[in-house]
C-alpha cells in the first residue's frame, strides 16, 4: 500500500480516532503531510516482516504543547537531522520510518517525514493509539532500549540522550522541551529491522486507514448534557433514557454506565460530533454537542499484566477500574 | 438621540433611539443590491424628518455585511502579497494552504516565508532576514495591491511584523496597505495568517465603503458622528474601518445580538435572528456576543477572528432542528431564555418576541459603544506578577478603543479575561481586555 494525497484524509481521520481524545490535533500535521506528499510523492507502507533485517528503523514523533504546534507548524528538515544523527550514533543506515505514536498528530507527521526523507513507512507503530508518555510503548514492554535517543528542532539543534530508562527518557525530554521552546522532534527506541515485528503494534497504518473509512458501531449516541466534572452523555434516539459518563483528562480514559465501564484504557475511546462526523478532542467537548461514543480495541499487548501496569487505568489515576476487555470471563 | 442602520442581504433596517434607550422609530426598506451605501441612504431618508436636522441624531452607526459577502463571492478583493516570518520553523505548511482555489486565485499575488520569528521566550527569537523582506517587496511591487504579514508568535511580540512592514512600506510606498497579524487573533499561525490575508484583501472594499458612507452621512445627518459595527458588538469610526477592514466581519450578527439584549434588558440569552432564507442562532453572554469556539470560517477559510459563534438553520424552519440549535448553544440545559428577532420572527412561535425585534440589528448598532480590544500571551511565573503584566494590556485595550473613535475621558473596561494556555511550560496565560466608551466629541 502507498499513502498518497487521496488516501491521506482517511488515514488522518483514523489517526484522530486513535488519539482517544488526546495526541494533539491532526489538522496541522495532516496539512504538513499533504504538502510533503505533494512535494515528494507517495509514501510506501511496508509490513514489518518485509523490513531489511540489518537496517535501522527510526521511530519518529514530536513532543510538546499543542498550543506551540498551532503556531510553530514545523519545518521540512527535522527527519533528515534525526536520521543523520541516528546513523552517526549507530553506524548503520536507516531503512524505514516508524510512527512512535499512530494516534493524533504524530501519526500524520510520520507520513510527512517518511515522504521528506524518501523512506518507506512501517505498517506498525509504538502504541497502537496515543498515550501521554513517551515510554508507554510496545518497545518498552518488549525490552528495546529507549536510548540513545535523538531530539532536534527545525533548525537542526540537537540533543542526544543516552543510558537512561524509559521513565528517565520521559523526564529528560520534558526538561529539554522548555529549552526547545515547547516543541521538539524525537526518535527513541531505535531498532534493527528484524526486531520490529516482535516489538511494535503491527498493522497500525492500514488500521488507521480502515478506521478512517469505517468505524465500529457506537457505544452510545446522544447529547453532551454536562461538562462540569466528567462528561455526561444523555442518550438520544435509540439510546434515549441512557446516561453515560466519559472520564476526561487530556484524553478519554474511560466510559462508564450505571457504575460499570463500557470501555477503558488501554482501549481507545473516540467521541465524534454526530452532526459533522468530526472526531473531537477532549478539550473540544461542550454542552449540547450531539455525539457518538466509539470504542476501538488497542493492541492486545496492552492487556497483559505488564501492559496494564504501564498504560492501564491505574496509570491514568483510575485504579480499581477494569476495562471490559480485561475482565475475567465469569 | 442615536441612529442605527443594518444593511442585510434582503432588507435594510434603520432605527432611531433616544438617549434613554427608548426606540423612537424604525423603518425597513429593500436593500439596494450590491450597494450598501445607497441602502443606508434610502433607509435614513425614510426615518422621521428630525433625523436630518441639526437637532437630529448625534451619532449614526451602520452595520454592513458586505465584507463577508465580498469574500464568499470572491468579488472586489484586492491582490495580496503574503509574507510569513518564521523561516525553518514554519515551512511544513505553506501560506494559503487549504484555501479554495478560486479564492486563492482571486487574492494571492505571491507568498514568501522569510527567516525570523519569535517563540515563547525573548531568547527564542530568530533575527529577521531584512534583505529577504526587501527582495520579496521588490518582487511583488506593481502587482500587490495590499500586503499581509504574519510573524511566528507575534501575539507575544509583534516587533518583527512592524519591522518588516517598515521595509515593505519603503519599497512599495505608503499607498499600499499593510495588514499585520498581531492584532488579528491569538496563537494559531495558519488561522491568524488567513485572517490577515482577508484583512488585506478587503482593504479596497473598506476604503470605498468608508468614503461612500462618510459622504452620504455628512449630507444626510450633518454633525452626526459616523460609525460602523464590529464583529465583537462594539463600534468603530469609518477611518478605523479603512485601516482594519476585517474587524467588520461578523458585525451583522453581533449587532443583532446586542439589539436583542437592548430590547429585552437581558444580558444573557440565546438569540434567534429569523431572516428571509435562514435563522441564525447565537448567544449573548454578559451583554456581548459569544465568540465562535475554536475559531470561525469565512468563505471556506478558517480564521482566528473573534466573531460571533452561530448555528444556521434553513427556512422553512423545522422546529426540531431549531430546538436542537438553541439547545446546542446553551451553556447548560435550559439555562438561558430564547429571544426571537429579525424580519421573519413571526415564523418562530417559541421564545420572547420583543417589540421592534424585526429591527434588532439596527437597534444594536444604535445603542452600542465604540470599542477596542487587546490581547497578549505572557509567561506568568507566579500570581504576584499578574498586575504588572495586566496593566499594559488594559492600557492597550483603552488605547484601541480610543483609536476606534471612543472618547478617552470616558473609556472603561468591559471585559478582562485570563485564560491559561494548556500544556505550556511556564505557565502561560492569555490576557485579554476589551474597552469601550462613547464617541469622542466632534
Amino acid at each position: 500500500m502507498d499513502i498518497d494525497t487521496g488516501l491521506l484524509p482517511a488515514f488522518a481521520r483514523g489517526c484522530a480516532v486513535l488519539g482517544s481524545g488526546g495526541g494533539g490535533s491532526v489538522a496541522i500535521a495532516r496539512a504538513a503531510a499533504l504538502q510533503a506528499l505533494e512535494d515528494r510523492g507517495p509514501v510506501r507502507v511496508v509490513p514489518a516482516a518485509d523490513l531489511d533485517p540489518g537496517l535501522l528503523v527510526m521511530p519518529v514523533g514530536t513532543a510538546g504543547a499543542s498550543a506551540v504546534m498551532s503556531e510553530r507548524v514545523g519545518g521540512v528538515d527535522e527527519p533528515a537531522y534525526l536520521r543523520e544523527k541516528v546513523e552517526e550514533l549507530f553506524g548503520v543506515p536507516v531503512g524505514a520510518i516508524l510512527a512512535s505514536e499512530i494516534g493524533g498528530a504524530n501519526g500524520c507527521l510520520a507520513v510527512a517525514w517518511a515522504a521528506r526523507v524518501g523512506l518507506p513507512l512501517v505498517d506498525a507503530d509504538g502504541m497502537s493509539r496515543a498515550f501521554p508518555r513517551m515510554d508507554q510503548t510496545v518497545m518498552q514492554l518488549r525490552g528495546i532500549a529507549p536510548t540513545p535517543a535523538v531530539l532536534c528542532d527545525e533548525r537542526g539543534r540537537t540533543v542526544v540522550i543516552d543510558r537512561v530508562t524509559g521513565a528517565w527518557l520521559e523526564r529528560l525530554v520534558r526538561a529539554s522541551l522548555d529549552a526547545f521552546g515547547g516543541q521538539v522532534a524525537t526518535s527513541e527506541y531505535i531498532m534493527r529491522g528484524d526486531q520490529v515485528a516482535a516489538a511494535t503494534a503491527l498493522g497500525s497504518v492500514t488500521r488507521a486507514v480502515r478506521l478512517g473509512t469505517r468505524l465500529p458501531d457506537p457505544l452510545v449516541t446522544g447529547k453532551v448534557a454536562d461538562t462540569s466534572g466528567s462528561i455526561l452523555v444523555e442518550g438520544l434516539g435509540p439510546d434515549a433514557g441512557r446516561l453515560v459518563r466519559i472520564e476526561a483528562a487530556s484524553e478519554f480514559p474511560a466510559v462508564v454506565e450505571d457504575g460499570a465501564p463500557l470501555a477503558a484504557v488501554p482501549d481507545v475511546i473516540a467521541v465524534l460530533d454526530s452532526r459533522t462526523g468530526e472526531v473531537l478532542q477532549a478539550e473540544q467537548i461542550r454542552y449540547g454537542l450531539r455525539v457518538a461514543v466509539v470504542r476501538v480495541p488497542c493492541d492486545p499487548v496492552w492487556h497483559t499484566p505488564e501492559g496494564l501496569r504501564l498504560a492501564g487505568p491505574a496509570a491514568f489515576g483510575l485504579a480499581g477500574l477494569v476495562s471490559p476487555s480485561d475482565q475475567e470471563p465469569s | 438621540m442615536r441612529a442605527g442602520v443594518d444593511v442585510g442581504a434582503t432588507n435594510t433596517d434603520a432605527a432611531l433611539v433616544a438617549a434613554d434607550g427608548k426606540v423612537l422609530a424604525t423603518v425597513k426598506v429593500a436593500t439596494v443590491p450590491d450597494d450598501p451605501v445607497a441602502s443606508v441612504r434610502v433607509a435614513l431618508e425614510r426615518l422621521p424628518p428630525a433625523t436630518a436636522t441639526p437637532g437630529g441624531p448625534a451619532q449614526i452607526a451602520v452595520g454592513l455585511r458586505g465584507a463577508a459577502t465580498a469574500v464568499t463571492r470572491r468579488a472586489g478583493l484586492r491582490k495580496v502579497a503574503v509574507l510569513r516570518i518564521g523561516g525553518a520553523s514554519a515551512t511544513a505548511v505553506r501560506p494559503l494552504s487549504g484555501w479554495p482555489r478560486d479564492l486563492r486565485d482571486a487574492v494571492s499575488t505571491g507568498t514568501a516565508i522569510v527567516d525570523g520569528g519569535g517563540g515563547l521566550d525573548p531568547e527564542d527569537r530568530t533575527p529577521l532576514d531584512r534583505e529577504a523582506v526587501a527582495r520579496f517587496a521588490a518582487q511583488v511591487a506593481g502587482q500587490a495591491q495590499a500586503v499581509a504579514i504574519a510573524g511566528l508568535f507575534s501575539p507575544l511580540d509583534g516587533e518583527q511584523e512592524r519591522e518588516a512592514a517598515a521595509i515593505v512600506r519603503a519599497e512599495l510606498g505608503a499607498a499600499v496597505p499593510i495588514s499585520l497579524s498581531a492584532g488579528l487573533g491569538t496563537l494559531g499561525l495558519l488561522e491568524r495568517e488567513n485572517a490577515t490575508v482577508l484583512d488585506a484583501a478587503l482593504s479596497g472594499f473598506a476604503t470605498s465603503v468608508s468614503s461612500g458612507l462618510s459622504e452620504v452621512l455628512a449630507a444626510l445627518c450633518p454633525g452626526a458622528a459616523a460609525f460602523v459595527t464590529r464583529g465583537d458588538g462594539t463600534l468603530m469610526s469609518l477611518e478605523h474601518l479603512a485601516r482594519h477592514p476585517s474587524l467588520s466581519l461578523g458585525s451583522g450578527p453581533a449587532s443583532m445580538l446586542r439589539g436583542a439584549g437592548a430590547l429585552t434588558g437581558l444580558a444573557d440569552a440565546v438569540v434567534a435572528d429569523v431572516g428571509a432564507v435562514r435563522v441564525r442562532v447565537g448567544v449573548l453572554a454578559g451583554g456581548w456576543p459569544e465568540e465562535a469556539v475554536g475559531g470561525a470560517d469565512i468563505g471556506g477559510v478558517p480564521v482566528g477572528l473573534r466573531i460571533p459563534g452561530l448555528i444556521r438553520v434553513p427556512r422553512p424552519v423545522d422546529p426540531a432542528e431549531l430546538a436542537e440549535a438553541v439547545d446546542r448553544l446553551q451553556p447548560a440545559a435550559g439555562r438561558l431564555p430564547l429571544v426571537v428577532v429579525g424580519g421573519g420572527a413571526h415564523a418562530v412561535p417559541e421564545g420572547t418576541h420583543p417589540e421592534h425585534g424585526p429591527a434588532a440589528g439596527a437597534i444594536g448598532a444604535a445603542v452600542s459603544p465604540v470599542g477596542g480590544q487587546y490581547e497578549r500571551i505572557v509567561r506568568l511565573p507566579d500570581r504576584s506578577a499578574l498586575p504588572g503584566l495586566l496593566e499594559p494590556v488594559l492600557e492597550e485595550a483603552r488605547a484601541a478603543a480610543v483609536h476606534a473613535g471612543a472618547d478617552p475621558r470616558h473609556v472603561r473596561l468591559i471585559d478582562v479575561d485570563q485564560t491559561p494556555i494548556a500544556y505550556l511550560p511556564g505557565p502561560f496565560v492569555r490576557l485579554r481586555a476589551r474597552a469601550a466608551g462613547p464617541p469622542s466629541s466632534w
